[in-house]
């Protein structure tokens, strides 16, 4: 039997990042998968206002920071929320404002700068253990980040490859998405996706005993329930109103081929688990701006999941 | 200036409306079903009605406060099982939200049948001229269990439609209910009590099968059930022992609260605040102004003299049956200010969509506390199953819909006194509230990390977080309640240690809640699982 623990979304949150490489451990798993969407969505200018002093607004609370102490306690605060503390001064806040290619520059230079912080720690971390661990970035994820995960010793990239998790389990991994009202990095059309799919599918010795591990939710599952969105992307009605908005072509392949296991996130409110056939679909949800890690621990037995349990860390 | 660059990313939303999360919290405390159905109750209190309503509503919006909090440090995570989970540990957060989002419910289901057949059914059946079915519906046992069922048809039927189709079946029955309230209030400031008492008489006569003379009828029986209640005014102590039967009907603004949303910033947090509190506000002022108006034309002493001849009749205090066969239901009274049937038919008819837009909601909380409770697996994964061909949860549907069935037999029936449990309802969520706001009140210090990363740290108030302070008042006000609803020192509510049937239903509900998570989470651990890991945090360093 192989103990399996899946977390998916963290969304740059280093807080989340910790518990996941420290999971194994305490919940006693031989692997771990992270599901996409490593990166955050936000940085945050700390304001240069001359000595030590910063203005920061986190939140839409403006602070000012007067000396390195509360300037660490502020990055560290920043950052636990998954976003990146960005230092300059109001002269490049100007010019950022006019030049958004600037600003995506700066984008990927913090996200890189942290996965990479995240890689060298799971290396150091893991070092001396057995644990594996996959990861396959999502749609909110640019693809540079692909190649700073494959350079880690610990970490392997799984995207678009089929993984021996033990004798008698493999895993297909992707995180490419339906389309999305935010057109992300990795997203496309239900037909380009089946492709995706099969063409993994096609390599597996046996679905019917695969974990399939694809970041979007099988559409119509309860696992891809979203808040419906007006056209200024205003949830209507409190937010009371949901809809499915997982991968119809995903859900096709489940049908189809009936695996063991499938693990999905994107869907951060969409916590839970839910049976199509025989397939298990777990998708654990994500509360990482609370530096909570939401997961699901699975044991894998031969032909049939043994256990599962959706997890708060 | 720039403080912020965001980048495209999935989830990137705007905020949602505040008018749309004002209607939903306006209709959770709902003035026409459950402030009516309380008032007409409250016929015995020394205290001023106006007075309560306000200085209830005051408290209540401390609670407003707290919830909003919850919200922006714990957004999108479930409400009270969560929160409490996290911060109070598994067994407490699991007791609480199962008793209190769920097993209460079943009690609720009565309730909301009795209002049902009181709002809608009797009187549209009257006006409509089907007189005996009304007074069936209306006066007797069976009357009471098949008006639970229908009940439970009509909100097994929203569950199903899901609650995007029941969202919008609740804004529509926002306007149509308002414009019937406006057209009632209306009728009353335009009428006088000479034409409402000839009304009433020839009305009730001819819809009803009373007997002439109604009006001095009603009034001689109020008289003697000891109807006192004041419109406004009394001694401190008095309007604050009305107070935990006043929010049977008002304690409910934050009963959608944990929909509304992820907050990423102060702002968001002021939007809940202002949806709910301006729910509160807004309903309270039109329970003054509704109550003012029935005061004007009807008479406030008539009024509170109608509740109790119906009321003391229907508690057993004594055998006269009110001479108003039906329940004194102000909309009626005021379709009786004209004689056109088919204008009383839509004042009527436009009030019910205050039943219909709100009573989805009696359900739709219990589903998903059912649904969270399997994912940890406190509960079978079955529970959590959706039928393929419609979305139904038919499992948690029928973990609600049987033993609710069963309540609401023993309700209508009257077994084991099951009719004077009405403010257990109250008292058991009321619990559940308490739960959540001694979390709120401890959070700032017991994950301090978590509430100083949140849009709330910047509210203190002498240096003490704002959720703090507002925990203090509204959890002091939730002590009071429970002080009078358990002890009931001057006998007032009718539950508590006074009443065995209330004490032994309500400890079974919170035995039956401890052994099925202490039942499951042994089971899981001999299984492999072990329950107090897989809530527990794990280290971060």
């Amino acid at each position: 039997m192989t103990k399996i623990f899946f977390a998916t979304d963290i969304h740059g949150s280093d807080i989340c990042w910790n518990k996941f490489l420290n999971a194994g451990k305490f919940y006693g798993v031989d692997v771990l998968i992270l599901g996409g969407d490593m990166t955050g969505k936000a940085v945050v200018p700390f304001i240069h206002q001359g000595g030590n002093n910063y203005k920061v607004t986190l939140l839409e609370q403006e602070f000012s920071i007067t000396n390195e102490d509360e300037l660490t306690d502020m990055k560290k605060r920043v950052r636990s929320r998954g976003y990146y503390p960005y230092l300059t001064t109001p002269d490049e806040i100007a010019e950022l404002e006019k030049d958004r290619e600037r600003v995506h520059r700066i984008f990927v230079q913090e996200v890189l700068k942290v996965v990479q912080q995240w890689m060298d720690l799971a290396d150091k971390k893991l070092d001396g253990t057995d644990m594996k661990v996959y990861c396959s970035p999502g749609n909110d994820d640019m693809d540079e980040v692909d190649e700073i995960v494959r350079s880690s010793r610990r970490v392997l990239l799984v995207e678009g490859l089929v993984t021996p998790l033990d004798s008698h389990h493999e895993m297909i991994a992707s995180g490419w998405s339906n389309r999305t009202p935010w057109d992300t990095h990795r997203e496309e059309d239900e037909d380009q996706l089946k492709v995706r799919y099969e063409a993994m599918i096609s390599k597996l010795k046996d679905p019917r005993n695969a974990v399939f591990n694809i970041h979007v939710p099988p559409y119509k599952s309860g696992l891809d329930e979203a808040p419906e969105l007006d056209k200024d992307l205003r949830p209507v009605l409190a937010g009371q109103a949901l809809k499915p908005v997982g991968s119809t072509a995903l859900r096709e392949v489940i049908e189809k081929y009936q695996p063991l296991l499938s693990l999905h996130g994107h869907i951060h409110e969409g916590r839970g688990a839910t049976r199509i056939g025989r397939t298990l679909c777990i998708n654990p949800g994500s509360m990482y701006e609370q530096g909570a890690l939401l997961g699901a621990i699975v044991a894998l037995g031969k032909n049939k999941i043994e256990n599962y349990v959706l997890t708060t860390g | 200036m720039t403080n912020l660059f965001v980048r495209k990313a999935t989830g990137l939303v705007r905020s949602w409306s505040v008018f749309d999360a004002f209607v939903y919290a306006f209709f959770s405390i709902n003035l026409i079903t459950l402030g009516l159905y309380s008032f007409s109750q409250m016929y015995y209190f020394e205290g001023g009605m106006i007075n309560a309503l306000v200085i209830s509503a005051i408290f209540i919006f401390f609670e407003v406060v707290v919830y909003a909090g919850l919200i922006a440090v714990m957004p999108r995570s479930g409400g009270d099982y969560v929160w409490q989970s996290r911060i109070l540990g598994g067994a407490v957060g699991f007791i609480l939200a199962v008793t209190g989002w769920w097993f209460i419910l079943w009690l609720w289901v009565p309730l909301y049948g009795d209002m049902f057949r009181h709002i809608v059914l009797v009187p549209l059946l009257g006006i409509l001229g089907a007189k005996d079915v009304a007074l069936w519906f209306a006066g007797t046992e069976n009357g009471s269990f098949v008006a639970s069922l229908i009940t439970l048809a009509i909100v097994s039927v929203f569950i199903a439609l899901g609650m995007k189709t029941y969202a919008r079946i609740q804004k529509f029955s926002f306007y149509g209910g308002m414009l019937g309230l406006l057209i009632v209030i209306v009728l009353f400031l335009t009428g006088s009590n000479a034409a409402f008492k000839s009304g009433l008489d020839a009305n009730a006569t001819a819809l009803f099968g009373a007997q002439p003379g109604v009006y001095d009828a009603t009034v001689q029986l109020g008289t003697d059930a000891g109807a006192i209640t004041p419109f406004s005014g009394g001694a401190l102590l008095a309007i604050f022992l009305v107070m935990p039967y006043m929010v049977f009907f008002n304690l409910w603004p934050n009963w959608g609260a944990t929909l509304y949303g992820e907050v990423r910033g102060a702002t968001d947090f002021k939007r809940n605040v202002t949806g709910m509190g301006w729910a509160l506000g807004a309903t309270t002022l039109l329970g003054i102004l509704l109550l003012y108006s029935i005061g004007r034309t009807i008479g406030w002493d008539f009024y509170v003299q109608a509740g109790a001849a119906w009321w003391n009749y229907v508690w057993g205090y004594t055998d006269v049956a009110p001479a108003l066969p039906v329940w004194p239901y102000p909309a009626l009274f005021a379709a009786f200010l004209t004689s056109n049937k088919l204008i009383q038919f839509v004042v009527v008819a436009l009030m019910s969509l205050w039943w219909f837009g709100w009573c989805g909601t009696v359900f739709l909380s219990s589903t998903r506390v059912i649904f969270a409770a399997a994912f940890d697996r406190l509960l079978p994964e079955k529970v959590a199953e959706v039928d393929g061909r419609t979305g139904t949860p038919i499992n948690a549907l029928l973990l609600m819909v049987v033993p609710s069935i069963i309540v609401a037999f023993m309700f209508s029936y009257n077994i084991a006194s099951f009719q004077s449990l009405t403010l257990c309802s109250t008292l058991v969520i009321a619990v559940t509230y308490l739960g959540t706001t001694i979390s709120a009140i401890i959070l700032p210090y017991v994950k301090p990390d978590l509430y100083k990363a949140s849009p709330i740290a910047k509210y203190n108030i002498l240096g003490i977080p704002l959720i703090t302070v507002a925990g203090v008042i509204f959890g002091g006000f939730l002590v009071f309640l429970l002080y009078q609803w358990i002890l009931d020192p001057n006998a007032l509510y009718g539950i508590g240690i006074k009443n065995t049937s209330s004490v032994i239903y309500m400890l079974s509900m919170y035995v039956l809640a401890a052994i099925i998570y202490f039942g499951f989470k042994s089971y899981r651990k001999r299984s492999g699982i072990d329950m107090d890991k897989v809530q527990a945090e794990i280290p971060a360093e």
